[in-house]
């Protein structure tokens, strides 16, 4: 519960002298000084002066100024906010765990590298795709690294091609990551469920025609090094003509980069690597529950075919069988396997958010095949239900089921000028974290809701029954509306002047 | 299945509403030909006890040491209790990334001063809330110089740069065949000036300096930053041990421009190399270049102090192909207790424990030299790490340590074959007396190579 409208920066409530650490006796003489002059420390400028008790109310405090899984639904779209199970926290800290140096001999460490090679097996089977790198740190480091797997593909067989294609309801990091790679960014246009368009599409307000897919592999042909393609796609439908679109690629030896956002739709009733994805990465943020930390860490995970394994990253962790005695049981040892001579190279410092690939494995242990499964079903089965009790109410983008999201548009409350921003708001104070918000950009004011199968009938209900109740305050009390949140510790705040007269840091006065 | 809210009741009540006979209905859009027709070969679902078991019988398997002298990038230091226990509060750790102010000030708040933290650590002006580890940031500090320094397309990094960081920098340039990324040598376990100077041009945009090095020694920052700003480059620090900011004189204020690396030593373990807490600060004239999100002041329509994500316009989710990085999720966690341990330690506690890491590497380091085999390699200016030639076999060494439960240091030839022979060690304030004689005792003991 919060009780107060304010904490302060800590930094306003240093006081000198105060110290919330003590250090251990010095054992060992004193450090003799032999740093140059000017390269001593000289002083701090910011760094508070409080006790233990004062920091732990501070971060207390503010803790309670956050929304988190456990206050409620939590439907960010394409973010998959599930549960986060208690055991995968408790394991993660486990000192076997996070003592363990990163430079330590291979044998010291087998626990580590059983681990690691035992996920790898777990999402070489999920995905159907036999290599495995676990070194991206997040969603975009893991596309980065795909894309680079595609480069080092092409460079293998003395291709140099310019161009990714990326159709344009594909999520920001794929034409971010493309240029960061080097490569020049085509937009592939979609049709109205997000799904890539072969053929030519005019627009209707300027009359400008966009290439569809057929056009631009025709026309580009081997300048082509991939496309990248979020499947199911940011509407939540599965790109049904994925196999053609992959085959038309192939056709012209460009690759398949499959952005796996929205593999919690997938799990268990679709692999990647059995409809024609060459290399994809899975955020086990989303998909494998492990908490989002208020942004990050994450984990990216590249998965991908059998062409591209030997340009996977350094290390992978291998296994070897011990020679046994016959009859008995095969014993396996673990190691990193540094020695890759076509490895694109390191894309983390170490072997990636190990905390991290704790708690996914965890998380897959703990679901096994048929949970995992079944956490898929009911994720769909959740978004349908919510696209089912609001399509009254609210303008739904496309009129067939989707998968795992739905995505609704603003355009009947428009019509009262209450628009998509409003009504995330006005969710908020009936205790909602809102949905995801213009995104896809290819839905006018689009609100895109992903429940996760984490929700019951109950908190399902409660969410729809507040969405039904806004969707009738935009007609009877619109203003109502623009002035929310209203209940939040604080009103809307001022993006503009955040941006233009940007304060950056507590500076002393 | 523990984790879902299924009931034979609600369920149907829900397949209902829908109007399918069941969920498997629901995938139609999926082409009959693109289907699994089998269930994923994996273990089916494990109660909480069993799967507790098996992953504690993971942690088991890794052996366990007394005392780690092996630093390298990943350093082990005391962790205070309060930063574990307020981390696990759902508010900090369920959270998404604060995209919705009225409900994240908490997240906001903490990123807008763990922002003015890394600043004054660094002595620079303008931070983001976080990359992912020192090898990463490495790579965004070097593409962001390029763009600040415009049509200037070398890097230049010292050796003495962590080898993992300069591994993770060619794999990032490969693909840029307009960028070149170019070494600069060693002299006496600090960047060659005579060498720096004989690579800088006008077509150099930064150089990349370890501070200290992977080597433990202190680069002359200023006396870099000379060469380097009259040849129109930037001189970039790269602090992979962040306890060295209380020793060392923050880069910003001896020449540096910008400032990256690594801050897992703020209240984090060596966890086998991740999740760390990668950093990069950098001047106010260059805010608008700075990969990652940004955390700004601003009033809600009360008047109320509040803090937003800001300077969005750099960002993939608007800038698409133009934006000044791909990252958007970072290490927010991580900058938590980073953010958290410092508030604890305050300028006298992170001054004090500085001074104790210095003190303890300096004992190991006079120790060891007294032992026959253990011979100097020069004496520069160090913090907590420091090189000495072995004489001995480093296997026995190693397998005379491990024994004890010590990992010792690390043997440099993999990565530097003129240093083969010798060992990186590294003390902090986690290192007794007794666990510095103990090990020199077993290295004492060490039979000599024949």
């Amino acid at each position: 519960m919060f009780l107060r409208q304010r904490e302060p920066l800590s930094f306003e409530r240093s006081v000198p002298g105060k110290r919330g650490m003590d250090l251990p006796r010095l054992d060992v003489p004193v450090a003799r000084d032999t740093r140059p002059s000017h390269l001593k420390r000289s002083g701090f400028d910011a760094l508070p002066e409080l006790s233990e008790v004062e920091v732990i109310r501070h971060f207390t405090r503010l803790s309670k100024w956050n929304y988190g899984v456990d206050d409620g639904m939590y439907p960010l779209g394409s973010c998959t906010m599930k549960h986060n199970p208690r055991l995968n926290e408790k394991v993660a800290g486990l000192p076997g765990f996070t003592d363990s140096h990163p430079m330590a001999p291979d044998a010291f460490v087998q626990g580590n590298l059983e681990l690691l090679f035992t996920l790898q097996e777990w999402l070489k089977e999920i995905t159907g795709l036999p290599g495995v790198t676990l070194q991206p740190s997040a969603g975009a480091a893991g596309e980065l690294t795909g894309v680079m797997l595609i480069r080092a593909y092409h460079v293998s067989k003395g291709a140099k091609r310019r161009v990714i294609l990326i159709p344009d309801s594909g999520h920001g990091t794929n034409p971010a990551t493309a240029a960061m790679a080097g490569y020049e960014v085509v937009e592939l246009p979609s049709r109205p469920d997000g799904t890539i368009s072969f053929e030519d599409v005019t627009d209707p307000v300027n009359g400008k025609v966009r290439k569809g897919l057929q056009t631009l592999v025709a026309e580009l042909g081997s300048d082509i090094a991939g496309a990248m393609i979020t499947n199911p796609n940011t509407v939540g439908v599965f790109e049904y003509r994925f196999r053609e679109i992959s085959e038309l690629l192939h056709s012209v030896d460009a690759l398949v980069y499959m952005d796996g956002a929205n593999m919690n739709a997938l799990v268990g009733v679709a692999r990647p690597g059995d409809f024609g994805v060459d290399v994809m990465h899975l955020n086990l943020h989303k998909t494998m529950s492990t908490p989002h930390g208020g942004g990050g860490p994450g984990a990216g995970p590249v998965c991908c075919g059998a062409n591209l394994v030997p340009f996977l990253p350094v290390p992978v962790v291998a296994r070897d069988t011990v020679k046994v005695g016959e009859g008995e049981v095969p014993r396996h040892s673990y190691r990193l396997d540094w020695n890759r001579p076509q490895s694109i190279g390191k894309v983390h410092t170490f072997y990636g958010n190990f905390g991290i690939l704790v708690r996914a494995l965890t998380y897959c242990l703990s679901h096994g095949s048929d949970g995992l499964k079944e956490a898929t079903l009911r994720a769909i089965v959740n978004a349908n239900y919510i696209r089912a009790r609001l399509k009254g109410a609210y303008s739904l983008h496309i009129d067939s089921p989707t998968l795992h999201e739905v995505v609704f548009s603003d355009t009947h409350q428009a019509k009262h000028d209450v628009h998509t921003l409003d009504i995330a708001k006005r969710l908020i104070d009936h205790g909602f974290h809102p949905p995801t918000i213009y995104f896809p950009m290819i839905v006018p004011g689009a609100l895109m809701i992903e429940p996760t199968e984490s929700e019951g009938k109950d908190e399902l209900d409660a969410f729809c029954d507040t969405m039904l109740a806004i969707a009738k305050e935009a007609e009877e009390d619109p203003d109502a509306l623009h002035q929310a949140p209203t209940l939040a510790p604080l009103r809307r705040l001022d993006e503009t002047t955040a941006a233009r007269k940007p304060v950056l840091r507590w500076q002393k006065a | 299945m523990r984790y879902l809210p299924s009931s034979t009741v609600e369920d149907r009540a829900l397949l209902d509403t829908i109007g399918v006979p069941n969920a498997e209905a629901l995938l139609v859009g999926i082409p009959e030909s693109a289907r699994l027709k089998r269930e994923l070969d994996l273990p089916t679902q494990s109660s909480e006890q069993e799967v507790a078991w098996q992953m504690m019988g993971l942690a088991n398997r890794n052996t366990r040491f007394c005392a780690q002298f092996l630093g390298a990038g990943a350093y082990d230091h005391f962790v205070p209790s309060a930063i574990d226990a307020l981390i696990s509060r759902q508010e900090w750790f369920t959270a998404y990334t604060p995209y919705q102010p009225e409900i994240s000030q908490g997240t906001l708040q903490h990123i807008f001063e763990y922002q003015t933290l890394i600043c004054d650590l660094t002595g620079l002006e303008v931070t983001n809330a976080s990359l992912y580890d020192g090898g990463t940031a490495c790579v965004e500090a070097a593409l962001m110089a390029v763009r600040v320094a415009k049509k200037r397309s070398t890097v230049l990094v010292s050796r003495g740069l962590h080898p993992m960081y300069r591994e993770v920098l060619k794999t990032n340039f490969a693909p840029h065949d307009d960028l070149k990324l170019v070494e600069v040598g060693l002299k006496d376990g600090v960047t060659d000036l005579v060498d720096l100077q004989s690579k800088l041009n006008g077509d150099v945009a930064a150089v990349l300096v370890g501070y200290p090095n992977f080597l433990g020694a202190v680069e002359d920052l200023t006396a870099l930053a000379g060469p380097i700003h009259a040849a129109g480059a930037l001189l970039v620090s790269v602090t992979q041990e962040a306890f060295a900011f209380g020793w060392f004189e923050a880069p910003g204020k001896v020449g540096a421009d910008m400032a990256c690396g690594e801050a897992m030593s703020l209240g984090n373990k060596p966890n086998f190399g991740g999740p760390f807490l990668g950093f990069l600060a950098v001047k106010d004239a260059h805010k608008r270049e700075i990969p990652g999100r940004v955390v700004g002041q601003t009033k809600d329509l009360d008047g109320r102090t509040g803090y937003v994500l800001t300077l969005t316009a750099r960002e993939q989710h608007i800038r698409r192909d133009k934006a000044t990085s791909n990252i958007c999720s970072n290490q927010g966690l991580v900058a938590l207790r980073a953010n958290i341990f410092l508030q604890l330690a305050g300028p006298e506690g992170l001054r004090g424990l500085a001074e104790q890491n210095a003190a303890k590497a300096q004992y190991l380091r006079q120790r060891l030299l007294e032992l026959p085999d253990m011979e100097a390699v020069g004496d520069p200016p160090f913090f907590n790490e420091f090189v000495l030639r072995y004489h001995g076999d480093y296997a026995a060494l190693q397998e005379a340590c491990l024994k004890e439960s010590l990992l010792p240091g690390l043997e440099l030839g993999r990565f530097y074959p003129e240093f083969a022979g010798c060992i990186l060690w590294c003390a902090t304030e986690l290192h007794t007396r007794q666990m510095i004689e103990s090990l020199v005792e077993i290295l004492a003991r060490v039979p000599a190579t024949v």
